[in-house]
């Protein structure tokens, strides 16, 4: 693996990556996936029940077994993030009041209370962390950026009747992704343009000055890429690009059994975590085991 | 005149842009020990005044979703345990377009050069009081903390964007203006 210099920024610029097992969670529809991950973020963000969030751990680490992704790989993003992730369970169960009036106090010394919720509010925001991680890695994994849009453009199609722009929005985001490396190569070029007539960049006394070196690097990075974009309006409407209306799409996904299956099984599972946080299960679990041991 | 094309492409540049810069770490300008100004909502704030508000939205829910995929995926430090969260990581930044372009709107007419800076101030200030404002509410930090924060991170991020804004759009207009007109 050669030494990657400064100014190479293309190798750098990965939005996830793709890694192609060719398991049936790779073959599913972009659709589904995306629901789910979508259910994922909304269920892991909502739901204040740590057996809940053990759960969706457990479900999220079955979804990488089953696209055949080697758990050491996923799991080394975690791994480097694990000194900030104790660092701030840390913090969140020191520092942090908890405003609850019937939290029971388990260690005090000036400033600094422990109390039974502001563990559980550490360890909370341990386990979330690691459900998003996981299961927006396994999303990245499985998932190709050319099928993320398509999905993302039948999802939102329903939604155009209704006045929402979605086949803006999609070509939006295509544009988006298209244009990064071009961009990341642009970049490239100028630094190198800038470096080799003596420019310092980044290097001065205060911010003002380090942000005034960086100039000659943003505004040409600007002014090219609005360029281009100009390049790019010119030729779609040169090719009587008229918008969304009455377009037809050369791509039909296709929903299989496996699809509804996932789906009805995430919705399912989702569900049993809402279910388990508004229910309160924790305190219910933590009384079952108190009066057992 | 302002086509529907021209929004969807200027918004997926300027989106481009942010996720360049985010992905990269050019976006990250280093300052004190560690902590760094970012500026991947530059572009948001350049995306609002060039095309409009929705335009700006657009770029901001770019810049909110990348953030949030790049904390999760791709982790660098500890804030970005927070960032997992969208409602810290999207909801705030799809206000930073029509914010800037609110202050760009209501100043353009007395200086030009001055709206370009006070939207870069106002579309900053909005980044930073929001995001923090939500991080407040979830009590992962302190409100104390918030505040040193908000004022010796926030105000030289607002006149970073301030210095930018002014920079790339002043240089584009005059582009702009230079090819089109004539004085023949």
């Amino acid at each position: 693996m050669s030494r990657r210099t400064e100014f190479e920024f293309l190798g750098r610029v990965t939005i996830g990556q793709y890694l192609p097992t060719g398991s049936t969670l790779h073959r599913l529809d972009p659709r589904t996936k995306l629901l789910v991950c979508l259910l994922l973020i909304a269920v892991v963000v909502a739901s204040q029940s740590l057996l809940g969030i053990m759960l969706l751990l457990g479900a999220v680490l079955v979804g990488l077994a089953l696209a055949h992704i080697p758990l050491s790989f996923a799991l080394s993003g975690l791994r480097t993030m694990l000194p900030y992730l104790l660092l701030l369970a840390l913090l969140q169960t020191f520092a942090i009041p908890q405003y609850a009036a019937n939290a029971t106090v388990l260690w005090r010394w000036a400033m600094l209370t422990i109390t039974d919720r502001s563990i559980l509010a550490g360890i909370l925001l341990i386990a979330r962390f690691s459900v998003m991680v996981l299961g927006l890695s396994l999303f990245s994994f499985s998932t190709t950026t050319t099928e993320l849009t398509h999905g993302i453009e039948h999802l939102l199609r329903p939604w155009q009747k209704l006045g929402l722009p979605a086949h803006e929005l999609a070509l939006t985001v295509n544009i988006a992704l298209r244009f990064v490396p071009i961009i990341a190569e642009e970049a490239e070029r100028l630094m190198k343009a800038q470096a080799s007539r003596g420019a310092d960049f980044g290097r001065g006394r205060n911010f003002i000055q380090r942000t005034r070196k960086l100039l000659p690097l943003l505004v040409p990075l600007f002014l090219v890429s609005l360029r281009r974009a100009d390049n790019l309006i010119e030729a779609m409407e040169a090719r009587c690009y008229l918008g969304g209306k009455g377009r037809t799409h050369l791509i039909h996904l296709q929903a299989h059994v496996a699809d509804y299956i996932a789906l009805a099984a995430a919705c399912a599972l989702m569900a049993l975590v809402i279910g388990l946080s508004t229910a309160n299960a924790d305190q219910l679990l933590w009384r079952l085991l108190s009066t057992y041991l | 005149m302002s086509t529907t094309t021209r929004k969807i492409v200027i918004a997926g540049v300027m989106g481009a842009i942010s996720i360049f810069l985010g992905a990269s770490h050019l976006g990250f300008i280093p300052w004190l020990a560690g902590a760094a100004l970012t500026i991947m909502h530059v572009p948001v704030i350049i995306g609002a005044v060039l095309e409009g508000p929705v335009v700006g939205l657009a770029i901001g829910l770019i810049f909110g979703a990348f953030s949030l995929l790049q904390a999760a995926i791709a982790p660098t430090g500890p804030a970005d345990v927070w960032f997992t969260n969208p409602l810290v990581s999207i909801v705030p930044r799809l206000f930073i377009g029509p914010m800037a372009w609110l202050a760009y709107k209501a100043l353009k007419t007395t200086n030009e050069a001055l709206s370009l800076a006070i939207s870069g101030v106002v579309g900053s200030l909005t980044n930073t009081i929001l995001v923090l404002g939500v991080l407040g509410l979830y009590r992962f930090l302190p409100w104390a903390l918030i505040g040193t924060i908000a004022v010796t991170n926030g105000l030289p991020e607002a006149v970073v964007a301030a210095i930018i804004t002014l920079a790339v759009v002043a240089a584009w207009k005059r582009l702009e203006s230079g090819r089109r007109s004539s004085t023949i």
